[in-house]
């Protein structure tokens, strides 16, 4: 019989994972580059607002944007027709991002080369909470079409989030209201952003690239 | 779910420790959860004996899931400590600060840890 021993560790099961992302965020920083994480819930319109936010930024910035999908390239492509670069992140079934996902990108391109970094996390409101990758800023994305309590029920993905971002806002009144979700995200947390927007028509992107700190 | 990944994520930081020991078998890993954690522990298990299904260092070795206690902080006051089970009426996983009244309140939900692991070692 061979001995066995026990080993205490006590270390955190995302400490791995975490510490990546602390080295991504303070690499970023150190090079004066802005890096934003987009989560929110399937078809909330996070592609969307990408495209307005490329169009509106690229020709001062070059913006980098990863994409994160189950699979499929199509919403890098969609960007990339805005004047970003894009490059698409296929999970193959996995739910999040993670800090390891985004360095293998990284790694692959010359950060020098581009100002402005955003990642869309995969459509889910629940798993991208737990996984930090390294952005400077976390954004949440949900619509009104989702009706009104998406925010009393995944309070925890707006806590994780400097902004919310209550989109489709262009169908406010037309059977959907931005009313109780932009309360309930204000409410929420203190000192959180709101902001209503249409990826539609344009409204509040301007709102919310000042929001991002970017000079426009 | 991403019960998957966290299985993978806590595997991968025990191959480490079985190098580390030059293991030849794991045999229990115990990790000890928060109540608010992201993860249903049947979940993980089941996702730990996927992935170790392919290991021959975890052939055989068992996942034991203990549940910690909840923790909250306070963004208002300093509070950092148990939730009271009222919870905020308004918003699910969220807490009322017992001490000051402040819904600002985070719940950790990374406790999420690895305790101990037991290895057999070869004799030598
Ligand atoms: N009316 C309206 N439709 C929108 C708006 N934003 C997005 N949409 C539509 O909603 C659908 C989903 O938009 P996407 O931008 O692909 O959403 P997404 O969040 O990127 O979706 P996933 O990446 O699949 O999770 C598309 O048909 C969009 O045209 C908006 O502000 N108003
Ligand atoms: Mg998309
Ligand atoms: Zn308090």
């Amino acid at each position: 019989m061979s001995p066995e021993k026990k080993v205490v560790v006590k270390k955190h099961a995302y400490q791995v994972n975490d510490e990546l992302a602390d080295k991504i965020r303070e690499s970023m920083k150190s090079k004066n580059k802005l890096f934003f994480n987009m989560m929110g819930s399937i078809g909330a319109g996070k592609t969307l607002i990408l495209e307005q936010l490329a169009a509106k930024l690229s020709s001062k910035y070059r913006v980098f944007v990863i994409n994160g999908d189950v699979a499929t390239t199509i919403d890098s492509d969609r960007i990339a027709k805005q004047g970003a670069t894009t490059v698409q992140i296929n999970t193959g079934g996995g739910c999040h991002l993670s800090a390891k996902l985004i360095q293998n990108e990284l790694d692959k391109i010359n950060i020098d080369d581009y100002d402005i970094f955003i990642a869309e996390n995969v459509g889910n409101l629940i798993c991208p909470a737990a996984w930090d990758i390294g952005a400077q800023l976390n954004i949440t994305v949900v619509s009104i079409t989702e009706g009104e309590y998406v925010v009393k029920k995944h309070p925890i993905i707006f806590k994780n989030a400097a902004i919310a971002i209550i989109n489709k806002c262009d169908l406010d009144g037309l059977g959907f209201n931005s009313d109780v979700l932009a309360e309930d995200a204000s409410k929420l947390k203190s000192g959180m952003k709101v902001i209503l927007t249409s990826a539609k028509t344009g409204q509040g992107i301007d709102e919310l690239i000042k929001a991002l700190g970017i000079e426009p | 779910m991403h019960e998957y990944s966290v299985a993978s994520a806590i595997v991968d930081q025990v191959k480490a420790i079985v190098e580390e020991h030059k293991a030849i078998q794991v045999k229990k890993i115990i990790v000890s959860a928060s109540p608010y954690e992201m993860i249903i522990p049947e979940l993980l298990i089941e996702a730990y004996g996927i992935i170790i299904h392919e290991l021959d260092k975890f052939k055989n070795s068992t996942l034991e899931i203990q549940i910690s206690k909840a923790e909250i902080s306070c963004l208002e006051c300093d509070y950092k400590g148990e939730p009271d089970e009222k919870g905020d009426p308004e918003f699910a996983y969220n807490f009322i600060c017992p001490k000051c009244g402040s819904r600002d309140t985070h719940i950790n939900m990374k406790n999420l840890t690895i305790e101990s692991v037991d290895l057999v070692i070869p004799d030598n």
